[in-house]
């Protein structure tokens, strides 16, 4: 069916209905870059004069062979000149993200759980006539138990009869955290997440749970992987072979957790200080660049840990995570990865992930001032022209200001805020010349570029 | 009902802002046209994929991201440079197709029913136009822009197919894993597309909706054989899964009690290999069921009379994955372990052993699905008979009759579970016996496998299937 708002034929052919602003744009943002190879091409070509001018001197001999010396030259100093070009934005990169959160492994407590065979189950079919069948035997029932854990056969039971007791609540609890096989733990974490979010049916009891894992016990397989709770201290083991990352428990460990939060209005295992140091802990493990391939697992968790807050334990919450975070967080590109691992797709993950920018701002300023104004002022009172900038700095300012101001919906309206953010923004990109060669004053330069086209798009 | 809306149904404003935000966020990406490898390409790169998420989605009201700005984010989760890129460009594609859906069911408001609403302009990353044209178009390149049309499709999970061979230790590279989730976010287009159209097609019975779905045109295309990629989908989700045996058995011996964490250099690719193989299975199965419930309306829509020639024929996945299932009785154990929708795994055993019965009037209609568990009654039924019993061990092995019947049982078990929603309540009485008699029955089956053969050993799978029907019976009287 043809919509009455479809275009007309002509319509379409209309470049400026279609896409009216890119063409300037973008060339103005081009403009920027031409003219820093520009610079460059003055450069060469002085060096080029230099070499006319030599050849000039020796004008006398110029015979063929001669020349093609003098081009090599000339082409031998390019070269040169290229390399220093090289060497000058080589040392522009910014390091990358990473810390190793992770570091020794402790031994994991053995597995083995004598308390099995009541499972009350278990016991009975012992008793069954069936057993003639099956033949088993009490030495083999953790095996067999294993068995029904992989296949699914345990879940099936455990829903039908209603109660999880807890030596087998216990069992599989200790499996997701400590089981090398994949299978098992991997079983148990879905036999875990399915019982917490099995959805309570009319006319059907609720299932009953006899054991509920409690927090300090995930805290302390954490632990087991090498966690460290305050790494700040000992950032600088760069020794591969002494941490190797945490083992692949990790993973169950995640998916766990997220469930847990997710059924914490019906089900609390976690008390609202938990949950604190839990989205604090689950952020530093986006700093670990030997987990990002959990990405999602860990993005999906951190969301259950902010939703499982009630309204009046956010609100005294999110504060708490944002100071400890930024106290624990060291200032580079890793507090910007802090900062950008919370989704702020709503409006609880908005308000942590501008509280948490503040926070590492008022951290970068030595707590020197604490209000939004005062913050603005210094950033403001920088010098760009000043020999001795930090242009790295300058970068995590912007970031971190712009995140700030831009998820706190209080602010972002407020008009003196508005303006002195565009105040400052402005001198970082119209202050800093194109032409500035010190250390990533480029990429300040830019960003803030980028932010002002933002603004005047809104 | 189908409502199309183009690009003119936004209003100018959002447009000049989209053009702007493509404008500025390309920027990000053009200023290191010079160097593509070198590490602050890498770095523009991450840059973009943020202030792309920045712009679109995180605003309330965020406006859909432009075509060539998804194009873009696309582009560099094919690449796959590095872990993070191909993390972040992949959770971003997902994010987008979540946020602005191409195909959605519009509300129903008052009197007007709801009506699928279909986004013309949105991105895919699919090339697919209907035979007819690929004629003409035969001297055009086929990979357009990187996109994929139905070849490129297979040589995707053709890929996957070879990676599957693999052992863990060989898979262990950033490209596997890049192909693996690019496979899985082409799944997750197709399915988006797919699901609201087949809900509206059970409404409304108008098979047009699902023939024009994504799936069912990269399907119909004659340009590639539908069977070999069937095979490969196949060979895939066995041989991804059965390696997770693999692991389980390289870490027994290792000294430490927890998994093992891999030797240094590539942990970070390792360890998102073990998450991300898991997910591909999943999506392969994600796959094969959407291509049978297909299968399951266009027979349907056959035989109300609403096919046309055009429509072509198309073996059922189901028939196919039968046959290999009997050909090749190596896939049987794996894939049963590994594909887990209980309503195909059911219907797919108890066609199995249909085959073997060759009763034709134990077929009942596919459509039917209040048929199946009956069905599987039957074919329980059939075990109480010594000769029937008999002949069927020396038809399908011993150890596969016990595979099959344990699966069955499983699956049966979990329909059964997902089927209690609310207001069904009633019947409870009647599905707590109909659980409790078909946990006999497969006591009886067992049982009568004794009776057929002395010496027969009943395999760990069948001992825990019937553990599990004396427990149903003796907790549920």
């Amino acid at each position: 069916m043809m919509d009455i708002d479809d275009p007309l034929d002509f319509e379409k052919e209309d470049p400026f209905l279609i896409n009216p602003v890119v063409s300037k744009k973008r060339k103005k943002l081009i403009g920027l870059d031409d003219l820093l190879s520009e610079h460059y091409k003055e450069q060469s070509k002085l060096i080029e004069k230099e070499a006319k001018k030599q050849t000039k001197a020796q004008k006398s001999y110029d015979s063929d062979e001669d020349k093609n010396g003098k081009e090599a030259k000339l082409s031998s100093l390019l070269d040169d000149c290229q390399e220093q070009m090289k060497a000058m934005s080589g040392e522009e990169e910014l390091s990358e993200w990473g810390i190793f959160v992770f570091g020794e492994q402790k031994t994991s407590p053995p597995l083995s759980f004598p308390e099995l065979g009541s499972w009350s189950i278990l016991k009975s079919f012992m008793n069954n006539r069936l057993n003639s069948l099956v033949g088993l035997a009490t030495e083999q029932e953790c095996s067999f138990l294993e068995g029904l854990l992989i296949n699914g056969w345990l879940l099936k039971l455990i829903l039908k009869c209603g109660r999880v007791e807890k030596s087998i609540a216990a069992w599989t609890f200790s499996l997701i955290l400590y089981s090398s096989k994949e299978e098992l733990r991997s079983s148990a974490c879905e036999f875990w997440c399915s019982i917490l979010s099995s959805k309570v049916q009319v006319g059907v009891p609720p299932i009953v749970i006899d054991w509920f894992p409690s927090y300090r016990e995930l805290k302390s397989a954490l632990e087991i992987y090498g966690f460290r709770f305050n790494f700040s201290s000992n950032i600088s083991v760069k020794n591969n072979s002494v941490c190797k990352g945490p083992p692949q428990n990790i993973i169950t460990w995640i998916k766990f957790t997220a469930v847990c939060c997710q059924v914490r209005c019906k089900q609390s295992v976690f008390l609202a200080s938990d949950c604190q140091e839990l989205a604090e802990v689950i952020i530093c493990l986006f700093l670990d660049r030997r987990v990002q391939g959990l990405n999602v697992l860990m993005s999906n968790c951190l969301q259950s840990v902010i939703s499982s807050f009630t309204e009046e334990e956010w609100i005294n919450c999110y504060c708490e995570i944002a100071k400890s975070l930024a106290s624990r967080v060291p200032m580079d590109l890793n507090c910007l990865r802090a900062v950008q691992c919370i989704s702020g797709v709503d409006p609880r993950s908005k308000h942590l992930r501008s509280a948490v920018a503040f926070q590492i701002l008022v951290n970068c300023f030595e707590n020197e001032v604490t209000d939004e104004e005062g913050i603005l002022t210094l950033l403001i009172s920088i010098n760009v022209k000043e020999k001795a900038c930090d242009f790295f700095k300058m970068y995590l300012y912007v970031v971190l200001t712009e995140n700030w101001l831009q998820y706190d919906p209080m602010l972002r309206d407020k008009p003196v805020i508005r303006e002195m953010w565009g105040l400052f923004l402005r001198n970082c990109s119209c202050q800093i010349t194109s032409t500035d060669l010190r250390l990533h004053a480029s990429k300040v330069r830019n960003k803030a570029a980028f932010l002002l086209q933002g603004a005047g798009n809104n | 009902m189908v409502k199309r809306k183009s690009s003119n149904n936004c209003n100018r404003r959002i447009r000049i802002n989209r053009g702007g935000m493509e404008a500025n966020t390309l920027a990000i990406l053009d200023s290191n046209e010079s160097h593509k490898d070198s590490q602050d390409a890498r770095d523009d790169s991450v840059d973009f994929l943020e202030a792309v998420r920045t712009a679109s989605l995180l605003p309330e009201n965020g406006t859909p991201p432009t075509e060539k700005m998804v194009e873009a984010v696309f582009q560099i989760l094919r690449a796959g440079k590095s872990l993070e890129l191909i993390m972040s460009s992949y959770e971003l594609l997902n994010e987008i197709e979540k946020r602005f859906p191409r195909v959605y069911m519009s509300e129903s408001s008052g009197n007007d029913s709801r009506e699928l609403v279909v986004i013309n302009e949105a991105w895919l990353p699919f090339v697919v136009f209907s035979d007819v044209m690929s004629s003409e178009r035969e001297a055009t390149p086929k990979n357009s822009d990187g996109l994929f049309d139905v070849n490129g499709f297979h040589e995707l999970i053709q890929g996957l197919a070879e990676l599957a061979n693999k052992t863990i230790s060989q898979r262990v590279d950033t490209e596997s894993l890049g192909n693996m989730l690019l496979f899985q976010y082409l799944v997750n287009v197709l399915e988006e597309d797919f699901v609201p159209r087949i809900n509206m097609y059970k409404e409304t019975m108008n098979w047009n909706l699902l023939r024009e779905c994504l799936l069912n045109m990269l399907l119909g295309s004659r340009r590639v054989n539908y069977k070999v990629l069937m095979k490969d989908c196949l060979s895939t989700i066995c041989g991804l899964c059965q390696d997770h045996a693999g692991i389980v058995d390289e870490s027994e011996h290792s000294e430490t009690s927890m998994g093992k964490s891999y030797e240094n250099h590539n942990t970070d690719v390792a360890i998102a290999l073990l998450e991300v193989q898991k997910t591909t299975c999943l999506a392969m199965q994600k796959l094969l069921t959407m291509i049978m419930e297909l299968d399951m309306s266009k027979k349907q829509a056959h035989m109300e009379g609403q096919t046309t020639r055009a429509d072509g024929v198309r073996t059922p996945l189901a028939e196919i994955i039968l046959d290999e299932l009997t050909y090749d009785r190596d896939i049987l154990s794996p894939f049963l372990q590994v594909f887990n929708d209980p309503k195909w795994k059911l219907e797919i055993i108890v066609q199995y052993f249909l085959k073997y019965t060759a009763k034709p009037s134990v077929r009942t209609r596919r459509s039917d699905v209040t048929s199946e568990d009956s069905t599987l009654n039957r074919v329980l039924k059939s075990f109480s008979n010594g000769t029937y019993t008999r002949n069927i061990i020396k038809k399908i092995d011993v150890e596969a009759v016990q595979l099959l019947l344990a699966h069955a049982f499983l699956a049966y078990l979990s329909i059964s579970s997902q089927q209690r929603l609310p207001g069904m309540s009633d019947c409870k009485e009647d599905e707590n016996s109909s659980l409790m008699e078909i946990s006999k029955d497969v006591i009886a089956a067992f049982n009568s496998l004794r009776g057929a053969d002395e010496n027969i050993e009943i395999s760990s799978l069948g001992k825990e299937a019937l553990f599990t029907a004396a427990m149903i019976i003796s907790t549920t009287s």
